[in-house]
């Protein structure tokens, strides 16, 4: 049994009406509102607490609402509820978020070799360009900016930033270290790479709090900005802040109770206040960004299924300047959106009482508390849907739907009530298994008749549009206080269970519910507000006043029967605990272990965990986070999700290796022991004004670039720090003309010439690679008919830029530049190709091997001769198999020898009869001449003997082909034989020996086309060449992956997953150079064959075969198909005798009697009405 | 003679996908196979023109076969024509020469396989380019009704009708396969009918049978 049935799963009755969107995958949370969960059983090892304003990177999110994410502060791992946190991405913020991603992506990759990426720097790239958009989006970029100059907060947020920047670059340059062996210390690679890891959580950590402290300014200095969120004006001030980063590391305590959290926000603001005094000049000040961006995002008709609280209430006003709702458009006061929310909220409630049941026996309380929560929130459902109801006199149908809907809410409660009586009478505190089958039954039957419901109100709603309302409580109208009775044993529990289900209820209500109102800790229960509920949450999180009546249902709960499979060290065995079944009312949540955060005492618990799959899918190696779940109730940003719980061990070493309470604090490791801090500031912020495109990268996990705009994959092509990617610049070169023309190129070329100057450090380096990029361009990769314009940039360039900074290199690159242009390209150019490059090729030809001997009688020699010399031609039945396949063979192996690269791009040979791609016509020619020769050498005779016997020749050619590995000559021939036009004389094939008959089906099995040429892909992979492999294969997946990959990508930003429509700002197009990346490598795979086969030449044999070919192709009238068959149908004329008439084994001799053509004239027939 | 095939668990239809080249077949079979969710298309993988789908209920397993980029091995087609049980004949609205080229196809198809009734979908293609049309819809319709094949009218660029067109064909495969039986004793009458009249006339029975009364789906 896995996790309770989630409200995904019952929505699905849903999706034909209305199709969902996709949910948008949230790659950093920030929380609004802390989350402690204080009470005395502790769960935090699971949990991960969190601080007003505290930044998340999200790992995966169960659709019960809590995520597995990573606090960024601390680095500590564990579970969050979704439901206190927002969406983080600001504008800002998007590309360093984005780099994070990668960054992280990378590091904890496995998939990659370390010193790949260590080797040099490129993967620092990212978060450098991140950091440096941030500042520039700002205006924040050198120090001297005005923003700076006037603001002290803001210098000094803006030097941490770079500081701890500078530390980053700083490990990574000591891990570059120990990867080429040059330090010999026993510092691990995990630890350094652990150690960026922090770091990098750091730079966003300080690159938030930058922001919020600019956030501040700009909202103080632009009034006209303020007015516009009207009701939250005066609360806007209060700055997100990270408490933490105010109060320090240590004072991030717990504040468990409201007032002293509170106090502390308070704390925070007073702080920050002051640096944002400086109101000089308000009017012109840039409008709030953030506020505006997020403004439309909460409008977007997908919000409403966001784990993100952008729609929350505006209850909690205090926090609402982060993301308010929007004063115009407010969404969920639509009657759908209520519909929505509410369903949803029923449904999860409904959906973890379900998979409660499903696991084990509860306890009344527990019981009893679900069922109100499934009750209260029922009963909000059916308040919106009698809005709707009131709002249409057309049918009774919706009425109907809403009664039975009640019925089955009030079954459920009744039978609960009933159960929970007898249990109370009995004396028993744990509900019986048997009674399950009851309540299953009761919270299905509501399952359904709430979708049913929704379902017929959705129609209803589209029938008169959506509208605005105001819904009142939803008072249910079922009495719940049938569940209160027994709880009189335990009148503590009654009442906060039943006070939290009244504040529940209101909070439901409306929109105008504030935290304030309500009179306990219950006020951080906000499950229902929000777009996702975790129902679960008040109870585990509210700080019951008293809670010692809440624990004994657990400390009596049945121990568990299933052996624990945890596997933890010492280190871990205090935080990580054993598992108890029974938990009242926690969400299934995987267990994790965390760092032992400041301020918190660990002691070992007793954890509940209700899902089997977690606790058997769970290995927690030292030091590893395991989060195994079911992989379907997840959503994660990883494809593979089991990459979530294998191959996280740098996620969450630190934690403990550099957990705050071993080493003294975050602050004191990245600026810890650095005399020369200053220096290294300038010199990171020297690199952050270096100009880069970097974020315009795009890479997959392997690092690979998989998108881009042009000027970034100049650069990348141009990098100073190490020896491009081979596969990267073979691509680049192959194919970049399908993404710019050759004089952008150039001119990109040039501009990575130009502005590499304003970083002194790496102008040398990048200037010689710009003119190796122009070198091999010039050298081995010029198209002549296409490059050409772009001389006039070239030359220019060569002679005056680029001679000015390095004359000898100016020098070459004129000379190389006037030789092209009077020559076309220099070398041929299939010899430079880029398949070849990677493997050597002297492995498979060696030079030494003699020709095997020609076998040519001198018979047959001189029967050549005498063709020659006018005499008769030899027929095909003249020669030895095994030499007319290695003639045929050496013909077809020079044209594909011959194939350009670019004739295989972006569908060449289709276009224009083919002319752009002369060889690729000329191979798929002489592959229908092949054919139609052997049609035409048995057809030719009208003695069936004669026919079997030309028949059994080529049977014989084609199996020497086969043996010569050339797939291409053999699918020519096998296609002949077995094409309709021959295989249908039955006469001809009843003479052909069952040997041979069986040969032809055994190379037919070669080139099957099924499977997607399974059987031809399977032996051409890895084999060693000489081969001749069949061409039209490469073709087709040339034609496909130029078709099914589209030219262009969204770049990615962080946050916004896939929604990039959601806000434009988010998507900029850029090269999908994964595309041609794929173009390249096929086009490699052909090219590894491109080695000619170490064969004689028979000059006579040539020519016969030509001579044969050419009379094929001048006999080739019209439709030679129809010809042929006309002429088999002529040789042997349909037979009477009926036999199988579809898919007969040799596919379908004739059976019609009487006319021959008839097929023909019937097909003509209808001609005229198509013209 | 009853072979119940249907009673099998899930049936393997092999469809093959014919056109001149640049009528966009290419696009229609990549959309279909396509999973958008997957961020790159790779075409060399064995699976990659394997799908399941379900089918008035029924689990099928869909290969299509599409030589797209070879259309110029023309002693080919015979070999891929053989493999299939289904085809797509895709054509271009915007090309008559296109349209041309399936009625080529269509009769060198009933040629290999020697029967009148292969299930066939007619395909006209770049449907969202109506301005630039040439093939009138009379045409494609008259081609349609001669063939018993149902026509649509697609466009891989708007993904209109694109998983109609796939579906139809399992379909008509599918009910072949219930009819099995049934055809077989039909075509033992034809094999002493002496000409194509009462082949027709047969068509037309087969076709009031069919479930979806509606033969030609424009967008």
């Amino acid at each position: 049994m896995s996790s309770p049935a989630t409200p995904n799963g019952s929505q699905q009755d849903l999706a034909d009406e209305q199709p969902q969107a996709p949910p948008v995958f949230h790659n950093f949370l920030r929380a609004f509102y802390p989350f402690h969960p204080s009470y005395s059983v502790s769960d935090s090892s699971v949990t991960l607490p969190l601080s007003e304003g505290d930044v998340i990177l999200v790992h995966s999110i169960h659709t019960n609402g809590w995520a597995d994410g990573t606090l960024l502060l601390t680095g500590a791992r564990g579970w969050l509820p979704t439901n206190y946190c927002e969406a983080y991405d600001p504008e800002e913020m998007r590309n360093l978020l984005k780099a994070l991603l990668n960054f992280w992506d990378l590091l904890r990759s496995t998939s990659v070799n370390d010193s790949e990426i260590f080797g040099n720097q490129e993967f620092m790239k990212g978060i450098i360009a991140g950091v440096r958009c941030l500042l520039e989006r700002t205006d924040c970029l050198t120090r001297e900016s005005a923003i700076i100059q006037r603001h002290e907060g803001l210098r000094r947020g803006r030097k941490s930033l770079l500081s701890e920047l500078s530390s980053l670059v700083k490990t990574a340059k000591r891990l570059q270290e120990t990867q080429r062996g040059m330090l010999h210390s026993a510092e691990d690679v995990n630890d350094i790479v652990d150690e960026m890891i922090l770091k990098a959580f750091r730079i966003v950590t300080k690159g938030v709090r930058f922001l919020d402290v600019l956030e501040e300014d700009r909202s103080l200095r632009a009034p006209a900005a303020v007015t516009v969120m009207d009701t939250v004006v005066e609360e806007s001030h209060v700055p997100p802040t990270p408490p933490a980063d105010l109060m320090g590391f240590e004072e991030q305590s717990n504040a468990s109770d409201v007032s002293s959290r509170a106090d502390a926000s308070q704390a925070s603001s007073d702080l920050v206040l002051p640096c944002m005094s400086d109101v000089a000049h308000a009017a012109n000040a840039p409008v709030n960004k953030r506020l505006s961006s997020i403004t439309t995002m909460s409008a977007s008709p997908t919000s409403h299924r966001l784990s993100q609280n952008i729609n929350r209430l505006s209850g909690i006003s205090h926090r609402v300047s982060l993301a308010g709702p929007p004063p115009l458009s407010r969404p969920q006061h639509l009657v759908s959106e209520r519909l929505n929310k509410s369903h949803d909220a029923f449904l999860s409630h409904l959906g973890s009482f379900i998979g409660r049941l499903h696991l084990q026996s509860q306890s009344r309380p527990e019981l009893a508390f679900a069922i109100k929560l499934t009750a209260t929130s029922g009963g909000d459902l059916l308040a919106v849907i009698d809005v709707v109801c009131s709002n249409t006199s057309s049918s009774d149908m919706l009425p109907r739907a809403r009664d039975s809907m009640f019925d089955r809410i009030q079954d459920l409660v009744s039978s609960a009530g009933q159960i929970i009586h007898d249990a109370a009478s009995q004396e028993e505190d744990v509900i019986m298994q048997q009674d399950n089958g009851v309540l299953l039954l009761a919270a299905t039957g509501c399952v359904k008749a709430a979708g049913e419901c929704v379902a017929k109100t959705k129609w209803v709603i589209e029938r008169v549009g959506d509208f605005e309302c105001e819904v009142e409580s939803g008072s249910l109208g079922i009495d719940l206080s049938v569940l209160d009775v027994p709880f009189e044993r335990r009148p503590s529990v009654a009442t906060s269970v039943a006070g939290s289900t009244a504040s529940q209820a209101t909070s439901v209500a409306g929109s105008c519910r504030t935290v304030e109102s309500c009179s306990s800790g219950v006020q951080r229960l906000r499950t229902s507000s929000t777009d996702k509920p975790l129902p679960e949450l008040p109870q585990v999180t509210s700080p019951v006043v008293d809670e010692t009546p809440d624990l004994p249902p657990q400390q009596e709960s049945p121990p568990n029967t299933r052996p624990s499979s945890l596997l933890h060290d010492e280190s871990l065995s205090s935080t990580v605990s054993s598992v108890s079944s029974l938990r009242p009312t926690l969400p299934p949540l995987p267990k994790l272990s965390t760092s032992l955060l400041p301020g918190e005492d660990y002691s070992p618990v007793e954890k509940a965990n209700q899902d089997t799959d977690f606790q058997s899918s769970f290995q927690s190696e030292p030091g590893t986070v395991s989060s195994a779940g079911s992989s379907a109730t997840y959503h994660s940003r990883d494809s593979e999700s089991s990459l979530v719980s294998q191959t996280s061990t740098r996620a969450t070493t630190p934690d403990h290796t550099m957990g705050p309470k071993n080493k003294p604090s975050m602050s004191e490791l990245s600026n810890g022991g650095s005399s020369t801090q200053a220096e290294e500031v300038d010199d990171v912020e020297c690199k952050l004004l270096e100009k880069t495109y970097a974020y315009e990268l795009m890479f997959n996990k392997e690092g690979q670039v998989t998108g881009g705009s042009i000027p970034a994959l100049v650069e990348r092509l141009t990098t100073h720090e190490s020896t491009p990617d081979a596969t990267f610049v073979s691509t680049f070169y192959l194919t970049f003309r399908l993404f710019c023309t050759p004089v952008q190129l150039a001119e990109a070329l040039i501009d990575r010439f130009d502005y590499v100057v304003e970083s002194p450090h790496m102008a040398a380096p990048v200037r010689l690679r710009v003119y190796n990029a122009f070198k091999g361009w010039l050298e081995t990769h010029w198209r002549d008919e296409t490059d050409r314009e772009a001389l006039d940039l070239i030359e220019p360039f060569a002679e005056h830029k680029l001679s000015s900074a390095l004359p000898s290199a100016g020098r070459r690159l004129l000379e190389l530049a006037q030789r092209v242009s009077s020559e076309g390209s220099l070398v041929p150019r299939n010899v430079s190709s880029m398949g070849k490059t990677n493997t050597s090729i002297a492995q498979y030809v060696p030079a030494e091997t003699p020709h095997p001997a020609v076998s040519l009688s001198r018979s047959q020699v001189n029967a050549l001769q005498g063709w020659k010399n006018g005499g008769t031609m030899p027929s095909v039945l003249d020669f030895e198999p095994l030499e007319l396949a290695r003639q045929l063979t050496v013909k077809q192996m020079t044209i594909f020898c011959a194939i350009l690269p670019e004739e295989l791009l972006a569908s060449e040979w289709m276009k224009k009869g083919g002319v752009g791609a002369p060889n690729v016509k000329a191979m798929t020619a002489f592959s229908t001449d092949l054919s139609n020769l052997v049609a035409e050498t048995i057809l030719q005779h009208s003695e069936v003997k004669k026919r079997a016997t030309v028949i059994k020749q080529w049977i014989k050619i084609a199996h020497q082909c086969f043996e010569l590995h050339n797939y291409d000559g053999l699918m020519a021939i096998i296609c002949s034989l077995n094409s309709s036009t021959i295989s249908r004389l039955r006469k001809t094939w009843d003479m052909v020996s069952p040997k041979r008959r069986d040969m032809l089906r055994q190379l037919q099995a070669v080139v099957e086309p099924s499977q997607n040429n399974k059987v031809l892909r399977g032996r051409l992979h890895d084999h060693v060449p000489p081969c001749l492999p069949f061409l039209g294969m490469y073709l087709t997946d040339l034609t496909f992956v130029d078709i099914g990959n589209p030219a262009t990508k969204q770049l990615q930003s962080a946050g916004c997953g896939d929604g990039a429509e959601e806000n434009g700002a988010g998507g900029r197009t850029v090269v999908n150079f994964d595309k041609h990346t794929r173009t390249a490598k096929i086009i490699g795979e052909l090219q590894r064959f491109q080695i000619p086969y170490r064969l004689t030449e028979v000059p006579e044999l040539q020519e016969w075969l030509e001579a044969q070919v050419v009379g094929v192709r001048d006999g080739d009238q019209g439709n030679v198909q129809v010809s042929y068959y006309r002429k088999s149908l002529l040789l042997e004329p349909r037979e009477a005798a009926p036999r199988t008439p579809i898919e007969g084994p040799s596919g379908g001799s004739g059976q019609r009697t009487g006319d021959l053509f008839g097929w023909m004239t019937r097909d003509r027939g209808i001609a005229p009405v198509m013209v | 003679m009853s072979r119940h095939k249907h009673h099998q668990p899930c049936r393997e239809l092999h469809v093959v996908v014919l056109g001149a080249g640049g009528v966009g077949k290419s696009c229609l079979t990549a959309q279909f196979v396509h999973n958008e969710w997957i961020e790159s298309y790779d075409p060399t993988i064995e699976d990659t023109y394997r799908t399941q789908l379900q089918v008035d209920g029924r689990q099928v397993v869909l290969e299509i076969l599409d030589t797209a980029g070879t259309e110029q091995f023309v002693a080919m087609r015979d070999l891929y024509m053989k493999s299939g049980q289904g085809f797509i004949l895709v054509f271009s609205i915007t090309s008559s020469s296109s349209m041309s080229e399936i009625e080529m196809l269509r009769e060198e198809i009933t040629r290999i396989k020697d029967d009148e009734n292969v299930p066939i979908v007619i395909v006209g293609n770049k449907a969202d380019l109506e301005d630039q049309r040439s093939v009138p819809r009379q045409r494609a319709f008259a081609c349609s009704q001669s063939w018993n094949a149902p026509y649509y009218e697609t466009s891989a660029r708007t993904r209109t009708n694109v998983n109609a067109v796939f579906i139809d064909i399992c379909r008509q495969l599918l009910l072949r396969d219930e009819k099995y039986g049934d055809l077989d004793r039909l075509s033992d009458d034809r094999d002493y009918d002496k000409d194509g009249i009462m082949g027709l006339g047969k068509r037309k029975k087969r076709r009031t049978r069919r479930p979806d009364g509606n033969r030609c789906v424009i967008l």
